[in-house]
């Protein structure tokens, strides 16, 4: 049983291991609700996903419903998605439009920026009722960069700067590739759920040890992966095919991390000189034609594979989408997925993006389901208590700065990344909120 | 092409087309996702034909939202190839299903070029590693005929649960 003390906390997690128990704990799950979702910046939505005044969606931050709202002046609003009154979810849908938010039970009227103007049989309040006061609570911190919006559910905590800053450039990675400079998550969503902590799924975003084994059934007899992005011939060489072994292309990439736990996977190529196909290639014509030749090379070079903004977020850079962690239980975890549209890009390569997108990571996709598989399993096989350590020491004391980068750079086949995310949860986990 | 009645769906499809070949059809189809024959059910699609699942309640279009299937030939191909590699995690141990097809009806026939629109409910019933789960929904097949029998077009399965988040899915509906 875990009390929440520091120490006892500090007890699970240990250089190159950590204790079964962060996965499979409910007590430790309920402690993690509380200090790392219910303090963390997390990600909220995109601001493409509420283009007009009055348009809203709902999430969750943490277990909690919350609400974001388009306001009349432009604003943006990240609301918990409770009434006032009696505490009922006031928006039911999970995205919509409307000038007021109604609560169903006793029709309690909200602005879209929060604040009650209707209480039906005003005359019943109470003397000293003050609807004021009544307004839906407020995320205490947002935050946003390019259209990414993050919410703190803490008053206080390392700034929004603090703990963005780090990965702005895996952002702006992913926003410039749009010939407008601009992305619209406005394509639909994939969501999926496991029998599974959240964390195997967060873990699983920038390990790239599991590709050649996780998604075996990917690979061809050759050790290629199926062509997965527009106009690609082929996908990647995961497996020498004659040695029956993971492909040194493969070992060579690398990972970083840069503090938050926070951390990218490296490289893709844009275009690799054989990506061609009518879409991609209008797509390179219309970006060199909006950037320029010089920023449209720079934007083709090779670029970020997978980023995670720890806690609950991740953005891929191959088959590009925003993904989002949603903890339900201890063994329990829903994951949104939304593929993202490239402004300014042709309707064809935005077709590609979002049709390969249904092959690799929707809840019928070839590679996600493997993965889903390995959480499962994972969540059972750490119900075993003859051991009770999970290891997490590949490449320890292995790594190296990157100073172009300021950044810490290891091999993605290790397991630096992991080291670091659990770095980030003690920090969180061990001061009492 | 012939629609069944001017707006509302005339009771029992279009008039003077006997369901039957459809329905013997659709009940071979659902036998060879039921046994597993991935590669013969393939093959019943024509060579531009597609496998859509949407990914929400009456999506007009693939092509700019997600889907939860949407495979022409080529992806199909992969799917099946990867449903037939003895390490497909998600598939070990392999589903086993059951597919009932009902509820036909012939919405739309041009008997001259050979195509039909045949909407039928389908519940496919999945089995795995101890979990047992229910997908239903109305599925329609734009049908072209071939000799004795007919070719897949495409195949539309709008689920009702269609935009829910779901558990992993290896097998086609």
């Amino acid at each position: 049983m875990i009390n929440g003390h520091a120490d006892e906390i500090a007890k699970l997690v240990e250089p190159g291991r950590v204790h079964r128990r962060v996965y499979s704990d409910p007590d430790v799950f309920e402690l993690e609700m509380e200090r790392i979702f219910g303090r963390a910046w997390l990600f909220v939505g995109h601001t493409s996903q509420v283009p007009s005044q009055g348009d809203y969606i709902t999430t969750e931050l943490g277990r909690q419903p919350a609400i974001m709202t388009r306001h009349r002046d432009g604003s943006v609003h990240v609301l918990l998605n409770r009434c006032t009154h009696r505490g009922a979810k006031v928006v039911n849908e999970r995205r919509g439009h409307s000038p007021r938010l109604v609560c169903c039970y006793h029709g309690w009227t909200y602005d879209t920026d929060g604040k009650l103007v209707t209480v039906p049989v005003p005359e019943g309040c109470a003397a000293d009722f003050d609807k004021a006061a009544f307004g839906l609570a407020r995320a205490p911190r947002v935050g946003e960069y390019r259209g990414f919006v993050f919410a703190s559910l803490a008053d206080s905590g390392p700034s929004f700067e603090d703990h963005i800053g780090p990965m702005k450039g895996n952002i702006d990675d992913l926003v410039d590739r749009a010939p407008d400079g601009m992305l619209a998550l406005d394509a639909g969503m994939h969501r999926y759920v496991f029998n599974g902590n959240w964390k195997l799924q967060v873990e699983n975003v920038l390990d790239s040890y599991h590709v050649p084994f996780g998604h075996a059934s990917t690979v061809n007899k050759d050790g290629v992966q199926f062509a997965r992005r527009e106009g690609d011939q082929k996908g990647a060489t995961v497996v020498e095919a004659d040695k029956k072994q993971t492909a040194n292309s493969w070992k060579d990439r690398k990972s970083y991390i840069a503090g938050n736990g926070h951390g990218w996977t490296s490289n893709t190529s844009l275009d690799d000189g054989k990506r061609s196909s009518p879409a991609f290639d209008e797509y390179k014509r219309v970006l060199a034609e909006k950037v320029g030749a010089g920023q449209a090379q720079q934007i083709l070079r090779p670029r970020l594979h997978n980023s995670l903004i720890y806690p609950n977020m991740s953005i891929m850079g191959l088959n590009i989408h925003v993904r989002v962690i949603k903890p339900l239980a201890v063994d329990r975890t829903e994951v949104t997925i939304y593929p993202i549209r490239l402004v300014g890009a042709p309707a064809a390569m935005n077709f590609g993006n979002i049709r390969l997108l249904n092959v690799t990571h929707s809840a019928a996709s070839f590679v996600q389901t493997d993965d889903l598989e390995s959480f499962v399993r994972a969540q059972k096989g750490l119900q075993s208590h003859h051991t009770d350590w999970v290891d997490i020491s590949r490449g320890l004391g292995a790594e190296e700065p990157d100073r172009d980068l300021n950044a810490t750079r290891g091999l993605a086949t290790h397991e630096m990344v992991v080291r670091a995310q659990y770095k980030a949860w003690l920090g969180y986990m061990r001061e009492a909120a | 092409m012939d629609t069944a009645a001017g707006g509302a769906a005339r009771i029992g499809g279009v008039a003077g087309i006997d369901r039957t070949p459809f329905e013997l059809f659709l009940i071979h189809e659902a036998a060879l996702l039921d046994e597993r024959r991935f590669r013969d059910w393939m093959a019943l699609f024509t060579e531009d034909g597609t496998y859509w699942v949407p990914a929400v309640p009456d999506q007009a279009s693939p092509f700019d939202q997600a889907s939860l299937f949407y495979d022409d030939r080529d992806l199909m191909k992969t799917r099946v190839e990867r449903l037939e590699h003895p390490r497909i995690h998600v598939q070990t141990p392999p589903s086993r299903t059951a597919h009932l097809v009902g509820n036909t009806m012939v919405e739309l026939a041009d008997e001259a070029a050979g195509e039909y629109l045949v909407g039928s409910t389908v519940i496919m019933v999945e089995y795995r590693d101890d979990q047992q789960r229910v997908f239903a929904g109305r599925q329609r097949h734009r049908l072209r005929r071939e000799g004795a029998s007919f070719r897949i077009v495409q195949k539309r399965v709008d689920l009702i649960n269609c935009d829910s988040a779901f558990e992993a899915m290896a097998v086609p509906i």
